[in-house]
């Protein structure tokens, strides 16, 4: 097949939605009331308790629900916020958007590529209002070292949840840690639906904050003045229009149904994964077999052991029909951040993101597609 | 009360819409693919305008206009007093500073053109323009004055999907440099959340398409289209994204559009027929307006807040369900925005009216229950 402009046989990732899916969003549309409505809350309340949080609140996007969060952390102008820098873009554009600065911490090692918790202390200064953990892959970063921390020195802590919407530390839900969690429901999460987010915390103040902001810091919704409940409302803030609609809440809540299939059948397979790329020379495999009971194993990540081979191993696989990604590549060198930090340096970050390569992973994937994915890797890292 | 008799509004959901979802759904590509393009096509054709981008909702839309337009702190934006609270945020989202400004009169509540020319400092960088319950403001004399002074105009089609701002088939959201609509639930055109920008200017078009992804230099598609992994993120964008069964759905609605339009049309017609000669409730906009307008909401004027506040009581027990929108400076938020000469025309419309019920869907008898529990709440307050 052709290098572009073409799909390729072993996507990145690749979505299967069921029959009952199909039937809770063609309901939904048939009612039509299609805004925060009953299904939100329905599902609001599922989520809620499927992680053991008090609160769990839809919202357009995870990028939305880290601005909502920071915000409800008081975070403003002239504050910084700690942040990785291996990791999507939204955790440090959300900071900006509140004004303050993204303060950009090292990850672990290639082998562990989660926050370091050292290198976020040794950062720490009277400004810095909140830090940012995001649990990598789905993989729990040390949330709970970094709460005692965080609980010491005054600060909040954000857990960006995006990759690990049923992961544990400590027999916890990732996302419970900290003062608020932010989950993403992008089409490829592991509990997808389009673009969609939430935020969830145990505290009643940020949750009532976090609905208000999310529609306008309107006194009340067009759902509750439909029941009659209320004439009019106030506008008692800077709010957005970060809402959810009734389709997406409708097909969350019947693919919550099925999350810890899906996740069972993501570890057996990230399991075999690391077994056949255990055998393969020149790469590393981040994170050990130990940690997958407890991971969501959202993607499938190694690193190339030698530095400078990435592009080059990347456009060979995809001309084996092969698609990979970078998870990620640094936040910081990033035109827009390398204007707003020119000298910062996280060598260990830097070298990540250059010898990343995220490998083809979805749930239905069979054992063959695995091994073909596994054998090109070789032959092609070995070359 | 959850079971109106009249509710305020409905939407139809035939068939064909459900199904334009479900196949989206069945593809398994749900994200900014093929029916996302698909959508912005013809939405670009139908509002007559070069470039559509769709985005996550109005108030995105408005955030994407100010940011592409170049506002920032130290600017002013003009905006009515009278609007839904979006219009004022969005210049607020970039670090401007909404201006507001008064409506031209209790039967006409867009912005006054004249007020707007009052408003104007060296400060001022742009007018937002919003077209209110889809009656069309004066966008063209509002055009000739924000190019005599270098000011940047944007549209707030938010409520006037498909309304024209002269007897020509121009529609509104292609005079200013940008146009903002919304796919919100209540909406002429509804996918539950969503919305559009739409310009003239392909490096606004430019600018609203790499601020609502993060300003990413390639998407999720373009990478699994197998264009290189690689990208740069060249500026602080946003996550605005419109999703694909969204885009599935508003494809198969806007192919209905017109015609929803026009039945809202004829519906205003009737209200307005039997509602003339009803002493205690007055008629906004004229005959002109209406054809031209694409029929958000239909607003009725009573004597004062007093009159107002009990007649929609009045029809509330009547299981009619009724609505209005309060000025921006009545608000908490809102309030150190009003100006020292206050806003004493939007002040007294939004005390005054009242919007009644209004769906494409709503039947001859629908009208009649409405008209009947108008007049008998008239009798009584």
């Amino acid at each position: 097949m052709a290098a572009t402009g073409t799909f390729p046989e072993l996507p990145l990732f690749d979505l299967r939605l069921e029959e009952q899916d199909f039937e809770a969003v063609a309901e939904t549309l048939r009612s039509g009331w299609l805004t925060l409505g009953p299904r939100t809350a329905a599902f609001e309340e599922a989520f809620a308790a499927h992680l053991g949080a008090r609160h769990a609140i839809a919202l357009s996007n995870c990028t939305a629900a880290l601005h909502l969060a920071y915000l409800a952390a008081g975070v403003g102008p002239d504050d910084e916020v700690i942040v990785p820098s291996f990791t999507f873009a939204a955790t440090a554009a959300a900071v900006l958007y509140c004004g303050a600065t993204p303060v950009f911490a090292e990850i672990v090692s290639r082998e562990r590529p989660s926050l370091d918790l050292e290198d976020v202390q040794r950062r720490i200064t009277p400004r810095t209002k909140a830090v940012c953990v995001v649990h990598y892959a789905g993989y729990a970063a040390a949330a709970d070292r970094l709460k005692e921390l965080c609980d010491a020195r005054g600060i909040a802590l954000i857990e960006d949840v995006a990759h690990a919407p049923s992961a544990t530390l400590g027999g916890r839900k990732l996302g419970t840690w900290g003062l608020a969690g932010a989950f993403s429901f992008f089409s490829n999460k592991v509990l997808s639906v389009g673009e969609g987010g939430l935020l969830c915390t145990d505290s009643d103040e940020i949750a009532a904050f976090v609905r208000s902001r999310r529609s306008h810091a309107m006194t009340s919704g067009t759902w509750d003045r439909h029941r009659g409940r209320t004439d009019t409302y106030d506008v008692t803030g800077l709010g957005f229009n970060y809402r959810l609609d009734e389709p997406r809440a409708a097909l969350l809540l019947s693919r919550l149904e099925r999350l810890e299939v899906d996740i069972a059948r993501r570890r057996e397979l990230t399991l075999r994964y690391r077994g056949l790329l255990g055998q393969v020379d020149g790469i590393i495999v981040p994170f050990e077999d130990a940690d997958i009971p407890t991971s969501s194993c959202y993607v499938m990540p190694i690193m190339l052991e030698r530095d400078g081979t990435q592009a080059e191993v990347s456009r060979r696989l995809r001309e084996l029909g092969i698609q990979t990604s970078i998870f990620y590549p640094s936040i910081h060198r990033f035109t827009a951040y390398r204007e707003r930090f020119p000298n910062l340096s996280l060598p260990i970050t830097e070298l990540a993101s250059r010898t990343e390569l995220t490998l083809p992973f979805y749930p239905h994937m069979t054992n063959d597609d695995q091994d073909r994915v596994v054998t090109a890797l070789a032959k092609v890292v070995a070359r | 009360m959850s079971d109106w008799r009249v509710p305020l509004t409905d939407i139809a959901m035939p068939e064909q819409d459900v199904e334009a979802v479900l196949d989206c759904l069945r593809s398994g590509w749900l994200t900014m693919g093929p029916r996302t393009k698909a959508f912005e096509e013809a939405l670009a054709r139908y509002v007559g305008t070069p470039n559509a981008a769709t985005v996550s909702s109005g108030t995105a839309a408005l955030h994407l206009a100010c940011l592409a337009a170049g506002l920032g702190p130290g600017d002013e934006v003009i905006v009515p007093a009278f609007t839904f609270v979006a219009s004022a945020s969005a210049p607020r989202y970039v670090g401007a500073e909404p201006i507001l400004c008064d409506v031209r009169s209790a039967h006409d509540f867009n912005l006054d053109v004249e007020d707007v020319a009052r408003r104007i400092t060296p400060c001022t960088r742009a007018v937002i323009a919003v077209h209110f319950c889809g009656y069309p403001a004066d966008v063209l004399a509002l055009r000739k004055l924000c190019d005599e002074h270098g000011l940047v105009l944007i549209e707030d089609c938010a409520q006037a999907i498909g309304a024209r701002v002269d007897d020509s088939a121009r529609q509104v959201g292609t005079v200013g440099e940008l146009g903002c609509f919304s796919f919100f639930s209540k909406k002429q055109l509804c996918v539950g959340e969503g919305g559009m920008v739409s310009t003239a200017d392909e490096a606004l078009d430019a600018s609203v398409r790499l601020f609502r992804s993060h300003a990413m230099t390639s998407s999720t598609w373009d990478r699994h289209r197998g264009h290189d992994p690689v990208y740069d993120v060249v500026d602080i964008g946003f996550n605005f994204r419109l999703d694909e069964p969204r885009a599935a759905l508003g494809l198969s609605r806007l192919q209905r559009l017109d015609e929803s339009i026009a039945a809202r049309r004829t519906i205003v017609r009737a209200y307005r027929e039997r509602l003339a000669e009803v002493p205690g409730v007055e008629l906004a906009f004229d005959e002109q307006a209406v054809e031209r307008a694409s029929h958000f909401a239909f607003p009725v004027l009573l004597a004062d807040r007093d009159a107002r506040d009990r007649f929609r009581a009045e029809l509330k027990t009547n299981g009619i369900q009724t609505t209005w929108y309060p000025a921006l400076h009545s608000f908490t938020e809102y309030q150190r925005f009003a100006p020292a000469d206050g806003l004493p025309i939007a002040t007294k419309v939004a005390d005054r009216h009242c919007a009644l019920p209004l769906s494409s869907t709503m039947e001859e008898a629908d009208i009649e229950i409405v008209v009947d529990a108008v007049c008998s709440a008239l009798a009584r307050i």
